[in-house]
Parts: structure tokens; sequence; C-alpha cells
């Protein structure tokens, strides 16, 4: 059925949505159903769902809310990327169709469904109360409302982009590791802990450090940049996730955690050999004893499959060793005097 | 569910400070707030501007008496003097508690709360984070909220006041995930669901959801409206959408420019030209179209907003949420092309008749916000007094809830009141013959109050308003939910906001017909005039026996005597 958004003298496109359709009450399997309308330019993906809601479909369900950009109800994943429908122009998505003229629209990923294209933020919600995504203002309570605390433009910048964060989610259904382990703590709230972790107002960093730090935490992700690239604010959320590794090494020694040491073990490698020594990494991360409970069985299968990593005296260091290493302490300088100046 | 003391129905700016305030009152309380949103996504993140208070950051000699009067007068003398005392004086006081709980203010070079300059204001007393202050309130306030464990409600739209003759045992809500409705019974509800400014739809420039729930439930119960004539409208709106484009636009140096080319404001305001004061503009911009100077297209008339003059450069490094904006809504470049825009409905001043403290004329029913009317904004509010109302109110109706809770013993909310009220939406959705698509109608609101309800008002349109409106109400009554599922039914919630937007924009066209003469954002073409003798006072809409009846209030005056309000 094709129908027209607005009849104007623009000129116009037929565009199909094949939007995802699941309806926990009868449907045993989610499915796709087709709408064609005919679109001028400047109509945003949301607009688009909005028109077949009232004129095609009133059981297509989705959330709307300020239709502007600022709210993030509306994060979803067009053409199988997640981001705000409502900012999302359809001439510009149908640069980007796998099949052309089809613009494919689906909920996110990572979080319970609901319905259609609506998912469940509850676990969102609840991460950022068990990670403590709050200032504990070091100024009792009592005293509130009768002066303000004298904040540096500097130390304002440190969480300005952090504050940008909407909680749209798209973050979340774009992170790869999300995908394997749900209760990983997830970019947002990593990037809220982080805002949080660096304003001098708060109270209760500690606390939340050693939480960011434990199982599922801030070493699991594994730097793949997706939360960053899909950030529908331009957050550099990487940044802040380095930022809470960068503090948990600093403030809770390197070989506090698994994560710390983990990298530690990598620095090692990577400066005396320009390579990696597998064979042994796992047994420096978590040591000797996990690691023959946990891999033991897995280091057999190797084995069988003639796959084991070479042992550690036939790693031979990488062509152009001597030059690497001066190179390489020379960055390591670098980012040491860079770390003290943002320490300032 | 076991009853509460206190309901707070909406999670924005006011019911999340309502809910923290309440808390700290008094910690005992069992305390829900449901919003029909998550909290997060309230309209109060919409909010760019800033919020004022006399802190002196930067105006060393601002005072807290320079912000009452300016109020005052930016109220076209319409507020009530001693509510305004109320929200000046406590302004300071609530900026500096949501600095110290986390709120990240912008910063002057001394590493005080930055300020700048706000229309209307004597001095730069508009405190602000960049341009997400109202964003950043809300992050800071949900947060909170969470750290003092809030229950929330989440997704849950609400229904009915339940009453006990003409008390109130507490609130009717469907929960959107399942499609039950359930009972709040509680001593006290607190009514914090904002504006209803999205009845012009797409001549508006508020979230989707914006359609006045709270004062509709407060309608129907019972409860007077108070000044809901008063709508502000902002000059400049996207065509398609109704969207904001803010008045950076023009304080960089943008024209406002008609079909024939001419820099049309010139006949307006010769001297400040695009820069004249919102009202202002807003009037020019409509007589321009319509005396058929505007541009012509299905989804409007409209006039350019033409940037192109300031060049690529400047565009890019000043104005680079305008050109966003520009490009997400309209598909225009603005570095290349006129922005389309017309003026858009953006406020409403007028809302649920409550005191200095809150409370509605009904015993533990209590309203704060944009959905309530203290009176503080009278016939026009100025920038930055919207976030400060919402803060300044809601934390006194949190707190006056928290303190009258113990007084009231309503009876527990019988199962009967649910189940009729789920038959009721049953019943939408097995209408069959003929029926109304809501769409439609919810367009043809927005159409008419435009046209009628909008800019220019005359007695002769605010009749035909008033006929359109009872012929949607009559409408209304045949159209289907067609989604028949009990999960998140999306089509049956905008029925319902439908519905509460129909009831309320009779008390908006009643109000409009009756006031007499030209005040703030009220324009009568037939009365030109701003008229004391007659009409410097509120008035009152109260639906008794399904029928709306007029009704007036006196203006509390104070110190302040009243004066032509030019600038």
């Amino acid at each position: 059925m094709t129908v027209s958004i607005d009849q104007q003298q623009e000129p116009k496109r037929d565009v199909t949505f094949r939007v995802f359709r699941f309806n926990p009450q009868v449907d045993s399997k989610s499915y796709f159903d087709d709408y064609t309308i005919s679109v001028e330019r400047g109509i945003t993906v949301l607009r688009s769902l909005n028109y077949i809601k009232e004129h095609v479909d009133a059981s297509l369900s989705f959330r709307a809310f300020c239709q502007a950009g600022i709210c993030g109800s509306c994060a979803m994943r067009v053409n199988g990327l997640s981001k705000l429908a409502c900012t999302a122009q359809v001439w510009d998505e149908l640069a980007k169709c796998r099949e052309p003229g089809i613009i494919k629209v689906e909920p996110l990923r990572s979080l319970p469904m609901i319905k259609d294209l609506i998912v469940d933020m509850d676990p969102l919600v609840s991460k950022m109360t068990h990670y403590s995504n709050w200032i504990d203002s070091t100024m009792p309570e009592a005293e509130m409302g009768r002066k303000e605390f004298l904040i540096s433009e500097e130390e304002f910048e440190r969480y300005d982009k952090a504050t940008d964060c909407i909680l749209c989610a798209s973050c979340v259904s774009e992170c790869s590791i999300l995908r394997a382990n749900k209760e990983y703590v997830s970019p947002a709230v990593l990037l809220k802990s982080y805002r949080m972790n660096v304003d001098s107002r708060d109270s209760i960093h500690d606390l939340r450090l050693s939480e960011l730090v434990k199982d599922h935490g801030v070493w699991d992700c594994t730097h793949c940049y997706r939360c960053q690239e899909s950030c529908v604010k331009s957050i550099p959320i990487m940044e802040a996730i380095h930022g809470i590794r960068e503090d948990a090494i600093a403030s809770r020694g390197a070989k506090d955690t698994s994560g710390a040491k983990h990298a530690e073990a990598f620095m090692e490698d990577i400066e005396k050999k320009g390579k990696l020594v597998e064979a042994t990494l796992p047994i420096r991360t978590n040591g000797i004893v996990w690691t023959l409970k946990n891999l033991l069985p897995m280091a057999v299968k190797m084995i069988m499959k003639r796959r084991t990593p070479p042992p550690p005296p036939l790693v031979k260091s990488s062509k152009g060793i001597k030059i690497f290493r001066t190179m390489f302490r020379e960055m390591s300088e670098h980012v040491k005097e860079d770390q003290k100046s943002h320490k300032k | 569910m076991k009853p509460f003391d206190i309901v707070i129905v909406g999670g924005g700016g006011a019911g999340l400070y309502a809910a923290m305030e309440a808390m700290k009152t008094n910690p005992a309380l069992n305390i829900a707030v449901l919003s029909k949103v998550y909290p997060n996504r309230s309209h109060t993140s919409a909010a760019q501007g800033g919020a004022n208070a006399a802190l002196g950051n930067k105006a060393k000699d601002d005072t807290v008496e320079m912000h009452i009067f300016d109020t005052i007068k930016g109220s076209d003398y319409l507020a009530d003097q001693d509510a305004v005392d109320v929200l000046c004086s406590e302004a300071p006081k609530i900026i500096r508690e949501l600095e110290n709980i986390g709120t990240p203010w912008s910063r002057m070079e001394d590493n005080t709360i930055a300020q700048r300059p706000f229309g209307g204001a004597g001095r730069p007393r508009c405190c602000y984070c960049a341009d997400k202050t109202g964003h950043t309130i809300l992050q800071t306030l949900y947060e909170q909220c969470l750290k003092k464990g809030v229950l929330f409600f989440n997704e849950y739209f609400a229904l009915n006041l339940s009453l006990n003759g003409s008390r109130s045992r507490g609130l009717i809500a469907m929960n959107m995930k399942t499609g039950k409705v359930e009972a709040f019974t509680a001593k006290t509800v607190i009514f914090a669901t904002g504006g209803y400014a999205k009845m012009y739809w797409n001549r508006s420039s508020n979230a989707a959801g914006n359609t006045g729930d709270g004062q509709a439930i407060a309608y129907r119960a019972g409860i007077p409206m108070k000044d809901m004539e008063f709508v502000q409208f902002h000059p400049t709106g996207l065509r398609k959408s109704g969207l904001l484009v803010t008045e950076g636009a023009r304080g960089e140096g943008g024209y406002l420019v008609n079909k024939d080319g001419e820099r049309f404001m010139s006949r307006y305001a010769p001297e400040k030209m695009e820069l004249g004061p919102r009202d202002l503009v807003s009037r020019s911009i409509e007589t321009e179209i319509l005396q058929g100077r505007g541009f012509d297209s299905p989804a409007g008339k409209y006039v350019h907003l033409d940037l192109r003059h300031l060049g690529a450069d400047l565009i890019l490094s000043r104005l680079p949420q305008i050109r966003e904006m520009s490009l997400n809504f309209e598909g225009v470049d603005p570095i290349n092309e006129p922005i389309p825009v017309r003026p858009t409905a953006h406020y409403s001043m007028g809302g649920i008749d409550t005191d200095n403290f809150g409370r509605t004329v009904m015993d533990g029913v209590y309203a704060a916000g944009e959905c309530a009317c203290v009176s503080v904004h009278g016939a026009n509010r100025l920038g930055g007094n919207s976030l400060l109302d919402i803060l300044v109110f809601g934390r006194i109706a949190g707190h006056t809830a928290a303190e009258e809770a113990g007084k009231f013993q309503p009876g527990m909310i019988p199962e009967s009141e649910v189940k009729e009220c789920m038959d009721e939406l049953r019943s939408k959705m097995q209408r069959s013959g003929h029926y109304e698509r809501y769409g439609a109608l919810r367009e043809e609101l927005g159409q008419t109050l435009a046209i009628n309800v909008g800019i220019y008002r005359e007695s002769s349109l605010l009749k035909k308003g008033i006929e359109d409106i009872s012929e949607l109400q009559e409408r209304f009554t045949k159209v289907r939910v067609t989604d028949t599922s009990d999960v998140f039914n999306t089509n049956l919630m905008q029925v319902l906001e439908l519905k509460n937007m129909l009831d309320l924009a009779e008390t908006v066209a009643v109000g409009a017909l009756a006031r007499e003469e030209s005040r703030g954002s009220h324009t009568r073409i037939d009365f030109p005039q701003r008229d004391d003798e007659a009409w410097h006072k509120h008035t009152l809409a109260t639906l008794v026996d399904r029928k709306l009846i007029a009704g007036e209030k006196p203006v509390t005056m104070g110190r302040y005597e009243l004066q032509e309000r030019t600038y």
C-alpha cells in the first residue's frame, strides 16, 4: 500500500520500511512487516513511523517523546546501526540500505524485548544504581543551599562532554561485550561513573571504583570502540573508560585486580619482545591456581589440536626490537608526563 | 498495593524535586513517583537557556528585589506578587542546592556559577550549563532520587483521581507494560505533569507527551483551572515540526524575510528589527502570513529565517546546533538555504489553580511546575523563569505534602472502580461501525487552535474555535483504538492523551473569549488595549456536572502598582 506523507511539489521517493514486529501476547517469534510510503526530503525515520502508525497500522509500537534529539526515547536500530529515529533522515538512510529502497528498522540489542521496537530500560537503571551513578556530596545535607562549591573551568571540562549523555542506550545496543555478557557494566554506566569520579564534590570515589574493578566491570571492555562510534552525542566514551582504568592502576596498584595485572603483563611483553608471550599470560593475569582450574581442559584441547602457543623460551623478539624499545620507552615517558599534567 | 503517603504524578523537574524534598522532610513516608516515560526523558531536558537567580555572581549589584520586579512586569502585572516573592527569594538557595548535589553549572572566571543576560531581565542572572541546562538539572535530580531509593513506577499512564465524595483517595493508572489498570491509594497526590501546549500539535515546540494529563485529570475531578488562555508563542518554530530554532539565530544576526524578499521587521520594530521581544516578533510573522506575504506549502504557511549572509564559518562555529536541527528536521542546510519558520506554541502559563504551598482546593491534592498556576508568570513568562518555577514549587509541594499527609485518612480505592476503568478502556477497542481516526482529530485540533485560538484572537474566531472543539469532542466518542493488545498499547495511550487535550482546549478557548482585553501573550484584535479595570484578575474554569463554569479570582498585589509594560 502506497500512501503519501505530504502533498508537496518537492521531489519524493517511495520508501519501504521493513520493521521488526513482536507482540509477546500473540507471537511465538518475531517477524518483519513492510510498509511502503512516499517520503519527501527532510522527513525523519521517526516521522515516517508516526505516519505509518496514524495512517497504516496503529498497532506498530515504538517510543517517542521530544522528537528533537534531546530526550533519547526513540533509540532503535536503523539499517543495522543504533541511533535516534528522530534525527535520522530518510534520504540519508536510503544511501545506506543493503537492499535498495528498503530501510530496516529494529529494536536496540542487549536489552529485554517488550514489544516491536520497545525494549526494557530497567536493566540499565539497575546498573546505574549498582555503580552509584550519583554525586554523594561532601557537603552535609543540613548545610546545602547556603554556599557554592568553587569549581574551576578545568574541572568542569573534565566532565562537560560526559554530562551530554541522554541515556538513549545506543552504546548499550552496540557494545560487543554486552552481547556476550548481559551483566557487563555497559558503556553508558562507565561514562556516568567516570563523570562522578572526577567531580571534586563527590565523596564516594573509592567505593565506586572498587565496584568498577570487580567482575563484569571496567576491565571487561575490549576497546572495540563501537560505543563511541555510535554515540548520538559524539561523546568520547572510550576516554572515560581509559580514565577509569588509569585511575584504578594509579590508586589501587597494578597488582590489585586481574584486569590491571593483565594490562601490566601486556606492557611487559611488548617492551621485552615486541610481541605477546601468550602461554604464560593467563598465569600472570589470574595466578597459577586459577589457570590450572579454569584453563587446563582448554589447554589439553589445544594440545590435541596442535594449537598451543609456543613456550616462552621459543618466543623470539621481533625484528628491530632495539629501535622499538627506545621508541616504546620514549612513548611511556610521554604518557607518564601527560598523566601528571592531567592530575594537576 | 499498600497505601501511599504521597503519590507524585510526573517525573520531570517538579516531580523529582518534590520526591527528593518529601523524603528529606520525612524519610519514614511511603512515596511513589509515577511517570508515563522514564523520568530522564521528561520535557525538562529540553530547556536549554537556564534558570534565573539573583546570585550576584556576574552583576554584583543584582538583588532578589530586582528579580521580583522584572518577573511582575514581564507577567504584565497578572502574576500574584506574594507568589513571585517566594519564587525569587528561594531562587539563590535552590540553585546552590542543585550545585551542591552535582549539577554541572558552567563557571565564571572566579569559579562561581556562571550567569548570562536573558530577555526581560534587568541584570544578567540566568544560571546555565552550556545549552543543556534543563537536561543536566533533570539528570542530577534523577540521580539523587535513585540515590535516595525513591520508588518509581515508570511508564504508568495516569487515568483518574479516585474520589470519595469531594475527597481524593488516590490515583488510578494504567501500567503500560502490562495494560493493567492499578489503584494507588494515597493520602496525598501531587500533579507535576508539565504543560499543555502540545494541544497545538504540529504548531507546538513541545514533546509529544505534553498533553496536559495532570490538568485534565484534576479538571475532571472538579478542581479549577486558572488563566488557561495564556499560551506563549515562540517566534521561530520549524515549519514541519514546530520544533524551536533558538533565539541565538537572530542574536547572531539572522534575517526574517517574507516571500517578497523583504526584511519585514522594519515595519514593526525599525530599530530592534529581528531582536524585538518574543511576543512582538511572533505577532509580526503572523501578520505577514495573514496578509499573504508568507510562503505557502502543504505543511502550512511560513517565512524565511535567512542566515546565509553570516557565512559558513560563523554558522559552523557559533550556530552548530541550529544548523543540525535545520538539517535534521527540514532537510535544509542554512549555509545554502534559508530556514522555513513560523511561530510555535511553546509554554502554557495557565494550569491547576494552587496557593503558594502547592495546595489545590481539594484536600490532599497538590500541583507544581508548568502543570500548576500559582501564579508566577501571569500573562507572560520570562525566559529563565520556567526551570526556576518547577524547582522552587516542586520542592515546596513536596515539603507541604510530606507535612500534611498525616492529616488525611482516605479509604481504600474499591476494586470495582478499577474494573470500571478497565472496562471503559476496553470499550474503546470494541467500537463497531463508523469510527473516527484519532490522528485526524489531533491534527484538526491543532489546526483550529492555531487559527482561531492562536496569536491573534478575535470574538468570531474564538467562537468558531469553541464550536470546532465541541464538534471534535463529539467525534471523539467515535474514536476506535485499533490496537487491541495489552502490552505497551501506545495507540490507546495516544487516544487518552487526545481526550485530555480536547478537555483542556475548551478551557483555553473559553478563557480567551471571556478575556476582552490584550495582555501579555493574549492578543485580542477586537480589544487591543490592556483593561485593568475590567480584567486585572485571573480567570477560572471549573467542571461542574460536566459543564465548564467560568469564574474569576483577584490578583494578589504587593509593593508594585500597575504600570504600562514597555521595554
